[in-house]
């Protein structure tokens, strides 16, 4: 079945806005931008060929307002949607109003994505297809059945309690001991239902110094079904991935082979079409991996995978979506390159506490090696009510050493944001730590050497100091001598 | 023949004879070899210090820096005194920057210091280990140590430290012209000088002649004395101008057997500091005393003066002038003319010749030297007596004042019992109202008195009746032996707590010395970093004025420019600046006073409760309760409010049992990191 996609409406805003609009540049598609009140000016608005606003602050007035997305879509004569990731991405309802309303869903089936957004209906599709899940419990609701289960299972904490319909970090709860136990759980459900507005919960097995790999599927409407490899995530700060590489430096060829194949069979027993994600918990210790969940969706580190593999993630999804066939085999994906990607929020790089405002001056790294995917423009804003990604910087070389240089010098010597702060220096401490450059880390690689990471962090660098002296001088010039000159 | 000219040549223009790295012996030897004389250059410290407020910048002096490494100077004298504090309060400048630029311009150069006893370089008695722990840490080659007091028992910790280091410790004593003030006295107090030192071989003498009083009787007899005693000590005489009579009794004090004397360049001299260094050697070679001085070199530092000279007019006091009347109230250098100002700015300016007239007989009084501290404490003593005099009877009250003391003193040799009953009664209210800093100089914080405890109606004039108790607890100890040590770590983390890093080494010493000028500096600089050493002082002053105007300057080795395009006019007490940084323009918002204010409470100490990070206050109270209110009584460990920030929660704990005192935010109030939720009070 062969439709035509005519202009594409992109159901986000910042940096997964753009990226998508790049790819509709490349193939002459009319793109429509949506945007909330604080966003009028936002860098997608002027990417993008139309843009519709629709509505206030909140997301739940504007990004996650289906009915208006729809409209939007319809008065701009836009015949299909790209959710991002993010919002509306993982939404069956939405997916499915979209296809209600006429118009092509850029995305995996409504049904899949319902199927697999519910964790226990994913586990339990996993442990169907044969792969190994972590141990838990599904569908808790209250913290008895925790204690009976850890004590029946000889569990011990650390536990994790995730949300349901939960991802991209929210809704995630590590409880280290008993006492935690009662506000964790709560915390859980009610991020659970502010985030996803769905408060089910279910409790896993902490599975210690893990790490986190994930392979890229896709797949058409004709049952072809091939992976782009694997990526690891290990690095994360508060269940939040923070740089991400491909391939995996823990992998050996076999369990490569291994752990892509087993992702590919269960994507081919769910019927999954689009792009899509198996995430996979590998314990370095026992050696195994264990099923986490499969994001239905566009993910924020498929650059990496595109660049090993020199294929559109995006392409293929909008091909996908006109019913097209996937254009390759498995055996023409042939990766020949090492990727690394940063994510550079506005944060505090020592307490991750938001940093938002406007983007006063920016300097974009550039160079061989270098791609940056970019949701702002210098002086725009960064508002406080959205995630605080505003661009990714992602290196390429040779090999994973080459690829770190190419990072380290991105963002050590390129890279200039002002305005507000930025992970940049957390991200370059930890690429140029030892352990890192040695490949030997964990899902608490941050927080176990926070302190040591911080101490990495370079005090002053010229250009910010000059700065410094034009402040004095600014102020001086409009103030007239010190007091008690 | 020309190669063996030409390192003629060379040799007879080097003058070095001491470096940097000479152990104290060998640059004694390296003095006592000297045919004729040799100078301390004191144009980086005390000439600055004496005229023009210590407001000279490094940027500026450091100009001088590659003149006086070939210049066959003794010494440069670039820091300690006072210009270390205000280069920390006001140029914000650090001393150890300071230190760092001339090693590197000029290595050759002995860099001497002057530091006062316990009060090292600042105005109270540091406990012994504080003083060791900073003196070992500033490389600095010749340590010149005075005390107010001449009390040498306070000089040991500096001395030992200086001495184990392998650099030079040069004690000197203060000096006066007083009728108490003898050659024995100041011979005695050699003797304790030589016996700390270990005999004369590794010292150098400096008698310090701050006000600029020696003349050529007293100056020469002392030095003579002096050499008769120690044939072998190198004597450095320290000598201000004031008095309009310096050259003539630095000759004098040359001919008695000194080897070391301060100067300035004459670009630089003024009226409260020190001889210009080509005219007293002029003066010197024309009297037959050789001078180590390579001339041209000395030339074309007073040269280099006058390049930037005239951008510190402004630092300059109006009360300018040499005075000979200083041989009566003694007031040491820069004090002169600064105290005018202050007598100016306080509004009492006409006071001031009553007030110079009671310095000089309040030091026949009450003995010790003046210079800091003792001339603080001289001034701010005698000024308010004069002042409460004029307050309560105007004219006639000082008039009356002025005819008691002359009267307590010359008639009656300080004889109080020979006073009328009245004048008894008018005397012992004289010091009622004298400063903590006289109370605590009378009371033996500082150390001993050079001639012993005041009298005791003093006491009583200071004290009133609770003056026998008062003397009772007089400290007989050198406060190196009575002031109990400083728990270094303990401040080390207090000065990390206030900055929120660990301070480097250099600012947990300068905050050792001045904690609240310090943390200042460190502000200052985190907020405009190298400015006080990079701009140029017309910039540092004034800024860039019009639209055009330009400094371009290096930093860290790269070349930077500033140029100003426009200043905006204030509207609600904010200006904005336009400047291209490096061709890149910027817009700069600079508050005026004028500017508004929202002030945000942060959270400090127990019991105040503050936001963890940025966010919004979605809850107060937790779920099982409900909605807290002020009075309510929290447990340790339950959840108080709730924050959120970009999608995640973040649970405000209480940290220990408590009830609600305040709750000083709203619900759905934005708040930043720090901020001020809640007061609890600890149950």
């Amino acid at each position: 079945m062969s439709r035509k996609i005519k202009k594409i409406l992109i159901a986000n805003r910042g940096v997964t806005a753009v990226r998508i609009m790049h790819t509709c540049r490349d193939r002459k598609i009319p793109t429509t931008a949506v945007y909330s009140t604080p966003d009028r000016l936002a860098h997608h608005v002027f990417m993008a060929d139309t843009a519709v606003h629709i509505g206030e602050a909140p997301p739940a007035e504007s990004y996650l307002n289906m009915e208006k997305m729809i409209n939007a879509a319809i008065k701009s004569k836009s015949n299909a949607i790209h959710p991002g990731w993010g919002f509306l991405a993982e939404n069956a309802k939405f997916a499915q109003m979209v296809i209600d309303a006429g118009l092509i869903w850029i995305g995996p089936s409504p049904e899949v994505i319902s199927a697999l957004g519910d964790k226990i209906q994913a586990k339990r599709l996993a442990q169907k297809a044969n792969v190994p899940t972590i141990p838990g419990i599904i569908d808790v609701t209250n913290i008895d059945h925790i204690k009976k289960w850890m004590k029946e299972q000889h569990v011990s904490f650390p536990i994790m309690i995730k949300a349901v319909s939960g991802g991209g970090g929210k809704g995630m709860v590590k409880v280290g001991s008993k006492n935690e136990l009662p506000q964790a759980f709560e915390q859980a459900r009610s991020e659970a239902m502010k985030a996803f507005g769905d408060n089910r919960v279910l409790v896993e097995k902490y599975i210690e110094r893990g790490r986190h790999i994930e392979v890229q599927v896709v797949a058409d409407e004709y049952g072809n079904v091939a992976h782009l490899f694997e990526r690891e995530c290990t690095i994360q700060r508060r269940n939040q991935k923070i740089i991400e590489e491909a391939p995996s430096p823990s992998l050996d060829d076999a369990l490569r082979q291994e752990i892509c194949f087993t992702a590919t069979r269960l994507m081919r027993e769910i019927g999954y079409t689009s792009a899509g994600t198996v995430e996979f918990l590998y314990d370095t210790s026992s050696q195994n991996f264990y099923f986490l969940e499969v994001n239905t969706r566009l993910q924020v580190e498929h650059g990496i995978t595109e660049l090993i593999t020199g294929l559109d993630i995006v392409g293929i999804m909008i091909d996908i979506a006109m019913g097209n066939k996937l254009p390759f085999k498995q055996s023409d994906i042939l990766p020949n390159r090492w990727a690394l990607e940063g994510r550079l929020n506005a944060e505090d790089p020592k307490t991750f506490s938001p940093s938002f405002g406007k983007i006063t001056r920016l300097q974009v790294p550039q160079g061989p090696g270098v791609r940056i995917a970019t949701g702002v423009y210098e002086g725009a804003d960064i508002p406080p009510y959205y995630d605080s990604l505003f661009m990714l910087v992602i290196a390429a070389g040779a090999d994973r050493a080459d690829a770190i240089r190419v990072m380290d010098r991105s963002l050590s010597r390129n890279l200039r944001v002002e305005g507000v702060k930025t992970l940049a220096p957390l991200l370059l401490s930890i690429i140029r730590h030892p352990k890192f450059i040695a490949g030997e880390f964990s899902t608490r690689f941050i927080e176990e050497r926070m302190d040591e990471l911080i101490s990495m962090f370079k005090e002053k660098n010229s250009e910010d100091e000059v700065l410094k002296i034009a402040k004095y001088v600014a102020e001086i010039s409009a103030l007239g001598p010190q007091k008690w000159m | 023949m020309d190669v063996k000219e030409s390192i003629f040549v060379k040799m007879e223009n080097n003058y070095i004879f001491v470096k940097p790295g000479m152990s104290p012996g060998e640059i004694i030897k390296a003095v006592r070899g000297l045919k004729g004389v040799c100078f301390t250059s004191v144009g980086m410290r005390d000439a600055g210090q004496s005229d023009y407020k210590n407001r000279h910048r490094i940027y500026d002096l450091s100009t001088l820096a590659p003149y006086y490494n070939n210049m066959g100077l003794f010494s440069a004298e670039c820091h300690g005194g006072a210009r270390w504090h205000v280069g920390v309060m006001n140029r914000r400048e650090s001393p150890f920057e300071e230190i760092n630029i001339l090693r590197e311009l000029m290595p050759d150069v002995l860099l001497q210091t002057l530091v006062r006893e316990t009060n090292l370089w600042g105005y109270r008695p540091y406990p012994r280990n504080v003083i060791e722990y900073v003196v070992s840490r500033v490389d600095i080659d010749v340590w010149r140590c005075f005390s107010f007091l001449n009390d040498v028992r306070n000089m040991r910790t500096v001395a030992e430290v200086v001495m184990k280091r392998g650099r030079l410790f040069e004690p000197a004593i203060s000096f006066t012209v007083a009728d108490w003030a003898s050659n024995d006295y100041y011979l005695k107090g050699i003797e304790e000088i030589i016996d700390l030192c270990s005999g004369t071989d590794e010292i150098i003498l400096c008698i310090k002649d701050m006000a600029g009083v020696g003349n050529i009787k007293s100056i020469s007899s002392l030095i003579d004395s002096i050499k008769q005693k120690y044939p072998d000590l190198v004597i450095q005489y320290h000598r201000h101008i004031t008095d309009g009579l310096a050259i003539p009794a630095l000759l004098a004090a040359a001919q008695a057997g000194a080897r070391i004397f301060d100067v300035e360049e004459d670009s630089l001299a003024r009226f409260y500091g020190h001889s210009p260094i080509l005219g007293v050697q002029a003066y010197f070679e024309e009297s037959g005393i050789p001078v180590n001085l390579h001339r041209k070199e000395a030339e074309a530092a007073v040269r280099k003066v006058r390049e930037w000279i005239g951008y510190y007019e402004w630092a300059e006091s109006p009360f300018k002038g040499f005075d000979h009347t200083v041989t009566y109230h003694k007031m040491p250098g820069g004090a002169f003319p600064s105290s005018f100002e202050q007598a100016d700015k306080g509004g009492f300016l006409h006071l001031m010749p009553a007030i110079l007239k009671v310095m000089s007989l309040y030091n026949r009084i009450i003995h010790y030297f003046d210079v800091t501290p003792g001339s603080q404490i001289t001034w701010v003593t005698c000024s308010g007596i004069v002042n409460k005099y004029a307050k309560a009877k105007g004219e006639a009250g000082v008039k009356y004042l002025l005819m008691l003391l002359a009267k307590f003193i010359d008639e009656k040799s300080l004889n109080f019992e020979a006073m009328e009953k009245e004048e008894q009664e008018e005397l012992l209210g004289l010091f009622r109202n004298a400063p903590g800093d006289f109370k605590n100089l009378i009371l033996g914080h500082y150390g001993k008195l050079p001639m012993g405890w005041p009298p005791e109606w003093v006491y009583k004039s200071t004290f009133g009746d609770e003056w026998e108790r008062k003397i009772k607890e007089r400290i007989e100890l050198s406060p190196l032996d009575s002031l109990e040590d400083d728990d270094l770590e303990k401040l080390r983390k207090e000065l990390s707590d206030y900055i929120g890093r660990m301070p480097t080494e250099d600012e947990f010493i300068l905050f050792l010395m001045h904690p609240k000028d310090a943390l200042e500096m460190i502000e200052f600089r985190e907020q405009y970093g190298e400015s006080p050493l990079v701009l140029p002082t017309p910039v540092w002053r004034e800024g860039l004025k019009k639209q055009g105007d330009r400094v371009d300057f290096e930093l860290w080795g790269k070349p930077y420019s500033i140029e100003l395009v426009s200043i905006g006019a204030e509207h609600e007490g904010i200006i904005h600046v336009v400047m291209r940084v490096n061709n890149k323009t910027r817009v700069y918002t600079v508050e005026t006073p004028r500017a508004k204010k929202t002030e945000i409470r942060m959270a400090k100490g127990i019991g105040q409760i503050g936001a963890p990070i940025n966010g919004n206050i979605w809850r107060i109270g937790n779920p099982e309760r409900g909605a807290l209110k002020v009075g309510d009584i929290v447990h340790k460990g339950e959840e108080i409010a709730n924050l959120e920030a970009m999608k995640m929660e973040n649970a405000i704990i209480s940290p220990f049992d408590g009830q609600i005192a305040e709750i000083c935010v709203k619900l759905n109030d934005f708040v930043i990191e720090g901020q001020l939720l809640f007061v609890l009070e600890k149950m």
